[in-house]
């Protein structure tokens, strides 16, 4: 036993190792850690031009942005985009998974191709469907006129909280193959005895869900869910690209605001301060959802 | 399990329903690339094109500026999975194979990178790239996408690793190979499903990058593809034949690269998310 544990290890081993590790982590440190502090010190700073350092200025951004009701409306707008986000792409993505965790006839392609909406560019998506959704010329309009549920083309951008709407459903459609291909693994893993037994104790297929399915891929529901959260949260390109936070900053998230406080108004303390503010709040929600939400035993 | 025949119309609806969700809008911005301007805005929309003509694509290569956003989003996209492929494969082996002081320390410290929003690190790289004059340049865009795809890679290779039986190294040691012979002739071709994987996360990744290109880069002579289209979509009164030919083009790298090594890049995804 001790023979099969204690490996011959290479006696310069740890030489070697942070020889090849000086690499990646040098590359990190360079372009995430430093940048991370750099955030810090210029959300302490007064800088208006590009270059410059500019005056120390204390907490003054941070109290000018927790004192602007726009921080606090964007912030509000990240909540319903992230939740939102969260509900449409988990329920798609399991039903994805339940239909592709069955043998048919090219399971193995559908697997694989499922994920073709997340492996294409974001702008490629934001294009698809501004035009798919456009009032002139766009494909959904009529087929909803078509059908009798609308008498005459909408703008799905149009309004507040329908542009809210369309861009969920639309980064949903991007994201929620992804989350499929993840769950798909977890149900994977779960033996197919156990639901022969079920089955055979007379089981049906809602009780055989409710009872096995779900209990066990609550594991990976919530590391995804934690994912999920931090990658809609940092959605950009899309919202920015289709609404650029509009209709009047109705779909004005977090990350729409600082980059627009930054690179349209030149705010560059204020926008480093609300991202720094933006970070706590996504460590902290991450480290309370893994410790509170996590079964005991799910800890690893 | 055997489905009754309830089960099997769910099933069918579930398929149907899957296919329509991901292929039709595909098939609908592709097949229009193809139709006359007047059959695209025609009120009633036709799911199959009725007229064939190649304006939109001839128009695309010929008077915009797309080709040139086509090769720079190639060479930018190669050389960030290129570089991304040898720091992950080189720091996994160094997570996965040996024991040294502060390894679990580093690796989760890595991971945890994934945590910050990046629009945080948006702001200091450009401040600090205009500081080192990296602005407008496309190297500013490989290190940013490598960057990005780096903590995810080296968490996949993590899989791919623990599939490698530990025993052929030793075997190749004990032959008197030398640990450059073992990782040439024994390792990286033992390796290459997990180095397709991270190869295609990484070049779709920077493929689809738009953020951080759109603030680095200034000239119009280094767009890539996102910024290049973005600038198309707002630039005329909207040309729907033309983006459209652009949207087909710009997926079609992506997708030829996936039907090569999509399988492995999927395993590789699964089998890390349940371990």
């Amino acid at each position: 036993m001790p023979i099969k544990t204690a490996r011959p290890i290479r006696r310069d081993s740890t030489w070697l190792a942070y020889l090849l590790l000086a690499p990646a982590l040098g590359l990190l440190a360079a372009t995430l850690v430093v940048p991370i502090l750099s955030a810090i010190n210029i959300s302490v700073h007064d800088i208006r031009v590009i270059g410059s350092d500019g005056p120390f200025a204390g907490a003054d951004n941070y109290l000018r942005v927790l004192a602007d009701p726009v921080f606090w409306r964007a912030l509000r707008t990240s909540v319903i985009w992230v939740v939102s986000n969260s509900v449409v792409q988990t329920a798609l993505a399991l039903a994805a998974a339940l239909v592709l965790n069955q043998t048919f006839p090219g399971v193995r392609i559908a697997r694989v191709w499922i994920i073709l909406t997340w492996i294409i560019p974001t702008v490629v998506v934001v294009i698809i469907w501004r035009w798919l959704l456009s009032p002139s010329g766009g494909m959904i309009n009529p087929l909803l006129i078509q059908l009798g549920m609308i008498d005459r083309p909408m703008g799905f951008f149009a309004s507040g909280p329908l542009a809210m709407t369309s861009l969920v459903l639309v980064n949903s459609w991007r994201w929620f193959p992804f989350v499929a291909i993840m769950l798909l693994a977890a149900l994977q893993r779960i033996p197919s005895d156990v639901y022969e037994a079920a089955a055979v104790d007379g089981a049906n297929a809602f009780r055989r869900f409710t009872h096995i399915t779900w209990p066990l891929i609550q594991p990976t529901m919530l590391v995804l869910g934690v994912m999920g959260t931090l990658l809609s949260f940092n959605v950009f390109d899309i919202i920015w690209l289709l609404t650029a936070g509009g209709p009047a900053e109705a779909t004005q998230t977090l990350p729409v605001l600082i980059f627009q406080t930054a690179f349209k108004a030149y705010r560059m303390g204020d926008a480093a301060a609300m991202s720094v503010i933006a970070s706590l709040l996504m460590i902290g929600l991450a480290l309370v959802l893994l410790n509170t939400l996590a079964p005991k035993e799910a800890a690893r | 399990m055997k489905r009754g025949a309830l089960g099997g119309l769910f099933l069918l609806l579930g398929l149907a329903g899957l296919a329509i969700l991901v292929l039709l809008p595909m098939w609908l911005v592709a097949s229009s690339s193809f139709k006359l301007p007047r059959e695209i805005i025609n009120r009633v929309p036709t799911y199959f094109p009725k007229s064939f003509t190649l304006q939109h694509y001839a128009k695309l290569l010929q008077t915009s500026d797309f080709p040139v956003y086509f090769l720079n989003s190639v060479l930018v996209s190669a050389i960030s999975a290129f570089v991304t492929i040898v720091l992950a494969t080189l720091a996994g082996y160094a997570f996965f194979r040996l024991v040294f002081p502060g390894r679990d320390f580093l690796y989760r410290l890595v991971m945890v990178a994934y945590a910050f929003p990046s629009i945080v690190i948006l702001i200091p790289i450009y401040l600090m790239f205009a500081k080192v004059g990296l602005i407008d340049t496309r190297t500013a865009l490989v290190i940013v996408n490598v960057t990005f795809a780096l903590p995810f890679s080296i968490w996949m290779m993590r899989t791919f690793f623990a599939s490698l039986p530990r025993e052929l190294e030793e075997a190749a040691s004990i032959d008197g190979a030398s640990l450059l012979q073992t990782a040439v002739y024994v390792l990286i071709p033992l390796l290459s499903p997990g180095i397709a994987s991270i190869a295609i996360f990484a070049f779709v990744s920077s493929w689809t990058e738009y953020m951080f290109a759109s603030v680095l880069l200034l000239s119009d002579a280094k767009r890539t593809l996102p910024v290049g289209l973005a600038g198309i979509i707002g630039q005329y009164q909207i040309d729907w034949g033309l983006l459209l030919a652009g949207a087909s083009l710009s997926v079609v790298p992506v997708v030829l690269f996936f039907a090569f090594v999509g399988r492995w890049f999927v395993s590789g995804l699964t089998e890390g998310a349940v371990k």
